[in-house]
């Protein structure tokens, strides 16, 4: 098989049935901070060349993210470096100016089941679905003429929840009213299945749905893997049924370390798992041989080791964890998180360089 | 009366209201303040730390936890100040420079509130002057840096040498957060690391001298 025999979809979906294909398939993201870098270094455009370089397989089509009050964003303050937003998610946060990063989540308007109830819940259920679908039957249509795997993209309820109603009072109340949890869940998740329907009525049949939701951090999972269990996986279950359902593949985006509930995830029906944080203690190493056959991996090259631009150490990342996931013919490229400003354009384009070479069958 | 360990109980299961009731009754049964607060509470959320760090219990649990025992402190606080005891700790805590991301140190700022240190908050994108400044100003015995992102690990640098360069005889510095690892921390200088919010207690303890 020569890499010019088999386009980037056809790949893909190869390796998420762990038949035989020609490369890993890949895919990045980068800071803006590292684009910029990356312009001043030598890049002659923006990311879409750095993926074009890298070789992506991917094409985004969407990204269904509900939210009670779209296009909201109100400056309530701001001072030379930051300024502080109320959303359209109906919180207040404090936001760099010009640079990326976690914004400092300083209130949130639904803070009760009273709130949620009598404003975010109607507000939620009437808002316009936030998707152009001409813009998305557009993309499908490039990224088909490209050989591209094209995916619906978008946010799952645990995200969801910690958006609208704050990491606090949602893992308080998952143990408090559990209730209240299970309906922003499935509204959540309604809403998204329903935005993403209207993409489909536009005429396109997308190869996959990869879906994003940060539920760990570097310890373990926010909350127990039996309380996720029971009030987010069941939306899960259902998000990647629905994939299924209509001939897609599902891809399931967390940061943190999820080696509790890898198995959780292989049950929802998850084909994929993304992006593998290193940080967070995750190791392809050790998760390819338990768990590869069932649950296709994309990800964990280390970014903490790229940003020492020792491409050396670079080499040996890639060399032992390409090993480890071709072994199962169920992995795919992507750095373990977003590749960060630390990282030069040379050491990325000897990145590109690595893939190329450690990543062919 | 109840004892002191079905409080310490009562906190680490998150029972809000059974904390309430049993610091109530504590007090009206003549049990100070004070041992109210170390024999009961700090117990209970040392438990709950160790509970933490063992993956025995999450981020949930030992919110529900550090809620029952601040609620337990709003009873106690001012008995406390009008006998004049005051937390034998204090701590300063903050999120480095270029970084608002604060979860983490929220949740160790609870637990060291659970283990009755005074802890000062500087909030978010703090820089190095400001933490020596509260060093000085509250007669600090721990500083602790936090830095979610791997573009503020410089910066967490730059202030443990601010600190250390400031000779103040009787500080601390640990450090913490996502990108943070015990190789960094003794790259940088710091006196200790916390892994997680259930360890942070027993590091502070260490570096004061205290047996965790």
């Amino acid at each position: 098989m020569t890499t010019a025999a088999m386009t980037g979809c056809e790949r893909v979906n190869r390796m998420l049935a762990r038949q035989d294909h020609d490369r890993v398939p890949r895919h990045d993201t980068y800071w803006p901070e590292t684009i910029a870098r990356w312009q001043r270094e030598g890049l002659q455009w923006d990311q879409t060349d750095a993926l074009r370089l890298l070789g992506s397989d991917f094409q985004v089509l969407c990204w269904a993210w509900p939210a009670p009050f779209p296009g909201r964003r109100e400056v309530l303050a701001q001072d030379a470096e930051t300024e502080t937003v109320r959303d359209a998610w109906g919180g207040i946060g404090r936001f760099w100016k010009g640079r990326s990063g976690t914004p400092e989540h300083i209130g949130f308007g639904c803070d009760s089941r009273e709130a949620w109830e009598k404003i975010y819940r109607p507000a939620l259920l009437a808002a316009p679905n936030p998707i152009n679908t001409q813009l998305a039957a557009l993309r499908y249509r490039e990224g088909r003429q490209l050989g591209k795997w094209t995916y619906l993209s978008g946010v799952e309820a645990f995200e969801g929840l910690r958006r609208l109603i704050g990491d606090e009072t949602c893992l308080v109340a998952m143990i408090e009213d559990p209730d209240w949890i299970r309906d922003i869940v499935q509204v959540h998740t309604d809403l998204v299945l329903r935005y993403l329907d209207e993409v489909l009525a536009a005429g396109v049949q997308p190869a996959g749905m990869w879906i994003y939701g940060d539920m760990a951090y570097n310890h373990s999972t926010m909350c127990s893997p039996a309380m996720y269990r029971e009030l987010v996986w069941p939306a899960h279950r259902r998000m990647a049924d629905w994939a299924h359902r209509h001939g897609m593949k599902f891809i399931y985006h967390t940061d943190g370390r999820v080696s509790g509930v890898l198995d959780l995830y292989i049950e929802a029906g998850f084909d994929c798992l993304q992006p593998i944080e290193a940080k967070a203690g995750m190791d392809i190493r050790t998760f390819a041989p338990t768990h590869g056959d069932r649950l296709a991996m994309f990800g964990n090259i280390d970014v903490m080791k790229m940003a020492t631009n020792d491409v050396a150490l670079i080499e040996e990342e890639i060399r032992t964890k390409f090993a480890a996931g071709m072994a199962t013919r169920g992995y795919a490229y992507h750095s373990d998180h977003s590749v960060p400003p630390q990282v030069s354009w040379a050491t990325y384009q000897a990145i590109v360089g690595l893939v190329q070479r450690y990543g062919t069958y | 009366m109840p004892l002191l360990t079905d409080l310490s109980a009562a906190v680490a299961a998150g029972k809000r209201n059974d904390t309430i009731r049993l610091t109530q009754e504590l007090l009206a049964g003549g049990t100070s303040p004070q041992d109210v607060v170390e024999q009961g509470l700090v117990p209970g959320m040392a438990l709950v730390g160790e509970q933490f760090r063992r993956n025995e219990i999450f981020v949930p649990e030992m919110l529900v936890a550090a809620r029952a025992m601040k609620e337990a402190l709003k009873l106690l606080e001012p008995l406390l100040a009008k006998a004049g005891i005051k937390p034998k700790y204090t701590v300063v805590i903050g999120t480095v420079q270029g970084d608002l991301h604060d979860i983490g140190k929220n949740l160790v700022s609870m637990m060291w509130k659970g283990a009755n240190f005074a802890v000062v908050d500087l909030g978010t994108n703090v820089t190095a002057d400001r933490y020596l400044a509260a060093a000085r100003e509250h007669n600090a015995n721990v500083v602790g840096l936090s830095a979610l992102l791997t573009t503020t690990m410089p910066a967490m640098k730059e202030t443990v040498r601010l600190l250390k360069s400031a000779n103040l005889p009787n500080v601390k510095i640990m450090v913490g957060g996502a990108p943070i690892t015990q190789a960094f921390a003794d790259e940088i200088g710091a006196d200790g690391y916390s892994a997680d919010a259930g360890s942070a207690v027993s590091v502070a303890l260490k570096l004061v001298g205290e047996a965790a």
